[in-house]
């Protein structure tokens, strides 16, 4: 009992984490109708500025989360305006969207590799090996300050959108993009704040991974996670990426606790094969009917 | 005269708001028929409903006696009924006569094997195909814009291919959703003509939405009026134009 | 010929057969898969077992490898072609990972170090005679009413659907005949290196197969063709800069979906007809231009 309550804490923060990244493009997916493929290069830029400003800058973490989740931010900006912009304004079909966004990953991958190199790289121990006891849990200090932050995140997520102008306006435009602009919402604008949203999420789940595992330039791929907790939520519902990512993240840790932890990537993909099959619409998902 | 399309209590939900509310109406097997009605009436919806892109809440269509309610959109054309959009949807990137030759692949029987290896049955059928895509642009004076391609033609032009390349499947009802939004009245004379012509000579039945009321009256010999997703009225251009309720809720509304 | 000029060109002849199968369900379709060498490694075990465990000829190693990397992706299909979305693409993905993860751990196979000791079947012949059939049975297929209506498709899925087109059907025949083809290419390539390993076939070489594929233009088998050959000898020629290859690469997708998004072909067909017609076009416009420069100058 007590190693499955250890297994579910465990499990409970790297989905947390997951949520970020899953929210971020569920984010996107909700307004853009596409899947953004170049989620993963953000996500490892973020754990490279991070890494960066601590080791090059020697700046404290507080400062270095901020560098990293700031300049993930304008990253997935910048990428938007150069990759998407122009396709947006002439129409273009998805197929160019989701090849652009090829284009921009393959990118962002291989100008780390040409820059930095492949190396792995280690974060400097910031929170300690120690571990805080909870009866006869222990956890992590960085899983808890994982789960805590990602927790604050997600919820000041839900009141910006909730509670502000810009919030309602990007529901609205999730709802209807064109809609939306006759209703006069600047829907530019919408579409860069939610890049910018996307991306400072990116950022804080990247420099997590980065302190978790390593830092190398293919820790983006880490994204497909993010791609099947929102397809097991339900593709485009935000509460739906948050749930299919907890989820993903305790089955994992459960399936790498008791059965094998070669079987831990692939249990994501037996989700996914399982949700497409027998319930397509993700658990809180719903069907949409195109108007023609 | 029979009717070639019978509508019954149809009715389409979205959300809790009723776009479409227990509406009745028949087509007549060879007449042409308008359905009218403010924006947000539902007429696009009941094309919708008809042609299976949306799933019916509740209420039946049929065609020719037989039931086709939700059938899938595919095999709305093999039934009869073929359509076009209030938003021109072309094969934009392809060329005149290939949109109306894609249209044509209904009158082939050839199978994979025969294209692929090019079999005799193959070459025969294309053949025929070709002639046909040609010989319907002729008549709807799109020939000698064969080799264009869609998507730069004039708008005019391209309503008309899309009428054309609905053709090509040789429907027996034919829906025309606005064909003449955004013509000069010039466009719009010319088309009624043609919409007549098209009657004519392929002994079908024409629903069309409508917003020019010159148009539906000109052209229509039976009509169906819609409002905020009920039918309003139903009968001849005269009687509508007589009817107390049309001209308040419609005529008399600015239009 | 030397030995080493060979290997490219038989690595060029293999790449061609995976990129026209991708280049029909991208280029033709219109779907996007990130799953390709997924069907590859699918199509290289499979045609490995036939021949080194079941001592079968290679030619039914091949059919193997096509009939199971076609059933793989037919499964997929069925699963996600008919829902609306990014779900194809989200499973393709997962696919291609999933093949990956399931024959890194299978070690009956080889696992993660790799199945060396595959005959050396693949000579420069049967790959040549292999891609010829497959540029004549795509561009039959491409130029019949399958063919089209996989076109219309790609162009207007709601139209193509009024129009008496089985859009899943037609989607879902491309996907098939696109996997058979690279079931193909992943049983030339075992074949030829005599040795194979689950991350040969890793996400990279499923974008690799894309960026042909876009570079040699959306809907255009010779741009396809020229796009294998040419991306394939680039790498070898300039191995100095390599490691800048894929940074460039990046740009120049993103380049083309901005700029020139049919690609450098841009749909058009290097036919001998076809290099006439535009030829002809080129006369017809500096003759028009020629009418109107004098008409400009009566006016005056």
């Amino acid at each position: 009992m007590a190693q499955f309550l250890q297994q579910m804490v465990n499990g409970l923060s790297i989905g947390s984490v997951y949520a970020l990244m899953a929210v971020g493009y569920s984010l996107v997916y909700s307004i853009m109708n596409f899947s953004n493929f170049a989620h993963g290069g953000v996500i490892m830029f973020g754990a490279y500025f991070g890494f960066f400003a601590m080791t090059q800058l020697k700046l404290p973490f507080p400062a270095a989360f901020a560098v990293a989740f700031v300049g993930t931010a304008v990253l997935a900006v910048v990428i938007e305006r150069i990759a998407y912009k122009p396709l947006r304004e002439r129409n273009a079909p998805f197929l160019y969207f989701i090849i652009s966004a090829m284009g921009a990953s393959i990118f962002l991958e291989n100008i780390i590799i040409a820059t930095i190199g492949p190396t792995f790289r280690t974060y400097p121990d910031v929170f300690g090996r120690t571990s805080i006891s909870l009866g006869s849990v222990a956890i992590g200090r960085l899983d808890l300050i994982m789960f805590v932050i990602s927790a604050v995140c997600l919820a000041g997520l839900v009141l910006f959108i909730e509670k502000t102008k810009i919030g309602r306006a990007i529901q609205a435009s999730a709802y209807n993009m064109k809609a939306a602009a006759l209703m006069g919402v600047n829907t530019d604008r919408v579409v860069m704040i939610v890049f910018a949203l996307g991306g400072m999420l990116a950022g804080i789940a990247g420099v997590f991974f980065g302190m978790k595992y390593t830092v190398y330039p293919q820790i983006g791929n880490i994204t497909t996670k993010s791609f099947v907790a929102a397809v097991f939520g339900g593709l485009g519902s935000l509460p739906g990426a948050v749930l299919g990512s907890v989820l993903l993240g305790i089955i994992e840790t459960l399936v790498a606790g008791y059965l094998s932890s070669q079987f831990r990537d692939l249990i994501a993909f037996v989700i996914l094969i399982g949700v497409l099959v027998f319930r397509p619409t993700g658990i809180m998902g719903k069907t949409t009917e195109d108007k023609a | 005269m029979s009717d070639i399309l019978q509508v019954r209590g149809l009715t389409k939900r979205f959300g809790g708001l009723a776009a479409v509310n227990e509406v009745d109406f028949n087509v007549r097997e060879g007449g042409i028929s308008g359905l009218i009605g403010p924006n947000g009436a539902g007429k696009t919806t009941i094309f919708n409903l008809i042609t299976g892109v949306y799933k019916v809440t509740s209420g039946s269509v049929s065609f020719e006696g037989k039931d086709i309610t939700d059938t899938e959109p595919y095999r709305i054309a093999d039934i009869g009924i073929t359509r076009t959009f209030q938003n021109i949807r072309l094969f934009k990137n392809l060329t005149v006569f290939d949109n109306v030759l894609t249209a044509c692949h209904a009158s082939a029987s050839y199978n994979l094997a025969d294209s692929l290896l090019r079999l005799p049955r193959f070459r025969r059928e294309e053949k025929t195909l070709k002639e046909k895509a040609l010989e319907l642009l002729s008549i709807l004076g799109l020939a000698d814009r064969k080799d264009a391609i869609a998507n730069g033609l004039p708008y005019g032009l391209q309503r008309r291919l899309e009428i054309t390349r609905a053709l090509a499947l040789d429907p027996r009802l034919l829906l025309l959703d606005e064909p003449a939004a955004g013509m000069n009245p010039d466009e719009t004379e010319q088309l009624m003509r043609l919409i007549g012509d098209i009657r004519n000579r392929f002994k079908l039945s024409v629903l069309v939405i409508e917003h020019h009321m010159d148009l539906v009256m000109g052209l229509c010999e039976h009509i169906v009026v819609l409002n905020f997703g009920q039918k309003l009225a139903d009968g001849t251009p005269d009687a509508i134009r007589g009817d107390k309720r049309v001209v308040e809720a419609y005529l008399g509304g600015g239009e | 010929m030397s030995s080493y000029l060979e290997g490219i060109i038989m690595l060029s002849g293999i790449n061609l057969i995976a990129v026209l199968g991708l280049s029909l369900l991208t280029g033709f379709a219109g779907l996007f898969s990130f799953g390709h060498a997924g069907f590859m490694a699918i199509g290289a075990y499979s045609a490995a077992i036939c021949t080194t465990i079941f001592k079968l000829p290679f030619f039914v190693g091949i059919a193997a490898a096509a009939a199971a990397a076609a059933g793989a992706s037919w499964l997929i299909g069925r699963a996600t072609l008919r829902l609306k979305g990014d779900y194809f693409c989200i499973a393709t993905l997962g696919f291609g990972e999933a093949i990956r993860l399931i024959l890194d751990n299978f070690q009956g196979l080889g696992g993660a170090r790799g199945w060396p000791g595959i005959p050396p079947h693949t000579t420069l012949v049967n790959i040549l005679i292999l891609d010829v059939i497959g540029v004549v049975l795509l561009a039959n297929l491409v130029r019949s009413r399958h063919g089209r209506n996989m076109i219309a498709v790609r162009e207007e899925e709601l139209a193509a659907q009024v129009a008496g087109i089985n859009t899943f059907k037609y989607k879902m025949l491309a996907l098939v005949v696109s996997a058979a083809y690279a079931g193909v290419a992943g049983a030339l390539l075992g074949h030829y290196m005599t040795f194979i390993q689950p991350k040969m076939f890793s996400m990279v070489k499923s974008t690799e197969l894309t960026i042909i594929v876009i570079f040699g233009g959306l809907g255009s088998i010779s741009g396809s063709v020229l796009g294998a050959v040419v991306l394939t000898f680039l790498p070898e020629l300039l191995r100095a800069v390599d490691k800048w290859r894929l940074v460039v690469y990046g740009l120049a997708v993103i380049g083309i979906m901005i700029g020139r998004p049919r690609g450098l072909m841009g749909g058009f067909e290097l036919t001998p007809k076809s290099v006439r017609a535009h030829f002809a076009r080129l006369r017809e416009a500096k003759a028009a231009r020629a009418d109107q420069a004098a008409e400009e100058k009566g006016g005056l």
